[in-house]
């Protein structure tokens, strides 16, 4: 009776003390956390924040997405900046050349969304994989032909514009993989990954942050780099990453700017970069609530930047089909593309779970891809799949058209 | 009044428990949870660990007695003798293999008995030289069941040419000669673990009730969580899959160069962990004292279902998926590897019930994390 008396007792409470789920119901104003005004966090008069890694990732991208333009490279060039060996020369920056880190390996990789789901992981690094082996092996060889609805090659824009290229569908393949890249890497790393309780938790991170146990030779504890390593998906390419201005690369960063720049969503930046500050300050103050919830709000603001971006392009898109210019409504499109398959890896706010699953956005990408793909994509393909995305994020196509 | 005293206690303990991971137990058999951790040591050192133990030393006995006929007459049946009692003994050793605690941790007994791949080209050159330390750490990928798999399965392309190698070959007696020490060692290594155990550990084992990082309970528990996800799930499936690399590596499954027995062998070391976890008996099937009863106790729930529960249907469930794979590893790899990562999905599953919530309920503290950051 005692024992039974015992183990309820003690059920009760670790459920009520221990559990990871909590609801946050604090506001940053009484939690007595407070944000510093920068993203500097120091421990003995030394900076604890780091993010290396990260910033290395990005630069790989963006070597690697401008070598996706560059017709002299053969498929293993690419193959070999994607899925690159430490030591081999694939960059032009030798430092990107001496890491032992590369984009592929962490492509669809977050512990919360693939680690028990290795086969659809699989299935997205493919994807990838066949969008670079497409653009080395047609796009390339037919860098000078015109392209028509069935043949890759290239188009001018009209006014003397950019020349875009296309693959037989008038994808612009680049577009797919840096515009997925968004999500598949740097979104997925943030939002699944290292702002994930499982991951800034692990094993002793909790005990070890509580009792201001550093890692070896380091100055920050391991929770404290992990939601640094978040930090450093978006902002790592930044001059003053403790300030950032963004518009530093070509990823997230750049988009997160681009979508604060529309009155419709503006303040979503300020959000994310307090939410970031907050979290990494509750994290010194040992808050793990007030830390859940401002992971909770980078999740939603990082997410409905994809969303806002994939809708304003699909309408961009259907601007410029109206206009005649197909290569413009192309670049749009493939844009747009890429921010759709993005949508995977969003994280809705308080659940394990992407506003669209992987099987919503196979169904969007062989919708956008069928027949002839965006040469005969109609308008209410395009309008349909706006509103859904809207919809599901509480914003409207025109809000994020505009 | 009393129950008053006990729960005010259990309150500050458990609000304790929550924040701190190495407050030590109680120093009788009950942990400050209550559990009796001392009925689960005894459980598990006298009616599992030294039991499977014992039957390794039986069957690496049996080894050492198949490989003496094999050296004096390196014939077809000698050789297929040695074969198998080789397989039955490397079945036996996927009970024993998350053992890695008291002598078998000191002597680093697992780096000596199942690391793999093997390594031809230093098992190779140990043969040609004659000289060798096979406990060195060097040598650790070039002795145990894997170097025996090679050298009892792949040392040449067909029965007749392996009799070959043992019989008409210039280097015939060195390779004689490092089967029996390999075999010989492999026995006399299983045999200092259980002699250990049987004399000095157990008692020190069952003694050590506390909650601190280095008692008995929390020592193996990690043990166990450290063998599920790296020996089991890691090692014979995610590794060879593809799931740590660019691509798949189906060289890699464990018993390569037999080839047919990879499944055999997961299935088996499958059934040792959820046998473990159940507390089941090595030699019957009486079940008693082990984290099933011990988070039943707790009421341990996750999303309003029993934990123990959920574990062993999710090990139930990878099993599922494990029994459909093609017993040969690596074919089911090269002709379809979305089965194999499918399979190990769902033993993926099992990590986090235990890794995270069974530890959680348990108070304990997981000592080792993924090395897997920028």
């Amino acid at each position: 009776m005692k024992n039974i008396f015992v183990a309820a007792t003690l059920t009760a409470l670790f459920l009520t003390s221990c559990s990871s789920d909590d609801v946050n119901t604090s506001t940053p104003d009484n939690t007595g956390v407070t944000a510093p005004e920068t993203y500097i966090f120091k421990r003995g008069g030394e900076s604890s924040v780091s993010f290396g890694g990260q910033t290395t990732r990005i630069l790989m991208a963006e070597e690697f997405v401008s070598a996706l333009k560059d017709n002299t490279k053969s498929e293993t060039d690419l193959n070999a900046m994607f899925t690159h060996v430490e030591g081999e020369s694939d960059f032009t920056d030798t430092d990107l050349n001496a890491s032992g880190k590369n984009i592929r390996s962490k492509v669809a990789a977050s512990k919360d969304y693939f680690s028990a789901n290795i086969t659809v992981s699989n299935e997205i690094k493919a994807d990838f994989d066949a969008w670079i082996a497409e653009q080395a092996n047609i796009v390339f060889p037919n860098w000078t032909t015109t392209a028509t609805s069935g043949v890759a090659g290239q188009l001018q824009q009209f006014n003397g514009g950019s020349t875009r290229y296309i693959n037989a569908k008038g994808l612009e393949l680049n577009q797919a993989v840096a515009k997925g890249l968004i999500g598949g890497l740097m979104a997925d790393q943030m939002l699944n990954n290292y702002l994930s309780i499982t991951v800034l938790d692990e094993g002793s991170n909790k005990a070890n942050n509580t009792n201001d146990i550093v890692e070896d030779g380091k100055t920050y504890t391991s929770m404290e780099h992990k939601w640094d390593e978040a930090y450093g998906y978006l902002y790592g390419t930044e001059l003053d990453p403790s300030f950032p201005v963004l518009g530093a690369d070509s990823f997230l960063n750049t988009y997160l700017k681009q979508v604060d720049a529309d009155s419709d969503f503006s303040g979503t930046a300020n959000a994310v970069f307090e939410a970031f500050k907050l979290g990494r300050a509750a994290i010194v103050a040992k808050n793990y609530v007030v830390r859940d919830a401002q992971a909770q709000i980078i999740r939603e603001n990082i997410s409905k930047v994809i969303a806002v971006r994939a809708v304003h392009y699909l309408q961009s898109g259907k601007t410029k089909i109206a206009e005649g210019d197909m290569a413009a409504a192309f670049h749009q499109l493939s844009e747009g593309f890429g921010f759709i398959y993005s949508l995977q890896f969003t994280r809705k706010p308080n659940t394990n779970a992407p506003y669209f699953s992987h099987n919503d956005v196979q169904a969007y990408v062989a919708e956008l891809m069928t027949g002839n793909g965006f040469w005969d994509v109609s308008n209410e393909t395009l309008d349909t799949i706006s509103e859904e995305i809207a919809d599901r994020f509480n914003f409207s196509v025109a809000q994020a058209a505009n | 009044m009393i129950k008053k005293i006990i729960s005010i206690f259990i309150i500050i303990a458990s609000i304790v428990s929550c924040s701190s991971s190495d407050d030590a137990g109680s120093g009788s058999g009950n942990s400050v949870d209550g559990f009796n951790r001392q009925s689960m040591l005894t459980n598990w050192a006298d009616n599992i660990i030294i039991p499977v133990f014992q039957d390794l030393n039986t069957q690496l006995a049996d080894l050492v007695t198949s490989k003496n006929s094999f050296i004096a007459a390196p014939n077809q049946t000698n050789l297929e003798a040695f074969r198998a009692s080789w397989l039955k003994a490397y079945k036996v050793w996927q009970y024993a293999e998350m053992f890695n605690i008291g002598e078998a941790e000191a002597i680093n007994y697992y780096s000596k008995m199942n690391i793999y791949p093997t390594s031809v080209p230093e098992i190779e050159s140990n043969i040609a030289s004659g000289t060798y330390n096979l406990s060195h750490p060097n040598n650790q990928d070039a002795v145990g069941f894997p170097a025996l798999d090679y050298l009892l399965y792949g040392v040449a392309n067909n029965d007749m040419d392996i009799l070959s190698i043992y019989t008409t070959n210039v280097n015939a007696e060195n390779y004689k000669n490092y089967l029996s020490d390999l075999v010989n060692e492999m026995k006399t290594l299983t045999n200092s673990v259980l002699n250990n155990w049987t004399t000095i550990y157990r008692g020190q084992f069952v003694s050590s009730t506390a909650n601190t990082a280095t008692s008995s309970t929390n020592k193996l528990t990690n043990d166990f969580i450290f063998y599920y996800e790296k020996g089991l799930r890691a090692n014979k499936i995610g590794i060879p899959a593809g799931v740590f690399s660019t691509n798949p590596l189906p060289k890699k499954v464990e018993a390569y160069y037999k080839s047919d027995v990879s499944k055999e062998l997961t299935l088996v070391a499958l059934d040792a962990v959820q046998d473990f976890f159940n507390g089941k008996a090595y030699n019957s099937n009486e079940t008693d004292a082990s984290f099933k009863q011990y988070l039943q106790y707790l009421n341990s729930v996750r999303n309003g279902e029993d934990l123990d529960v959920l574990i062993n249907n999710q090990i139930n469930l990878a099993r599922s998926k494990v029994v459909d794979l093609n017993p040969n590893f690596t074919e089911q790899i090269t002709t379809n590897n979305a089965e194999m990562t499918n399979a190990y999905n769902e033993l993926q599953k099992v990590v986090v019930l235990i890794k995270v919530d069974m530890v959680q309920s348990m108070n304990i503290s997981v000592d080792y994390v993924d090395a897997d950051g920028d």
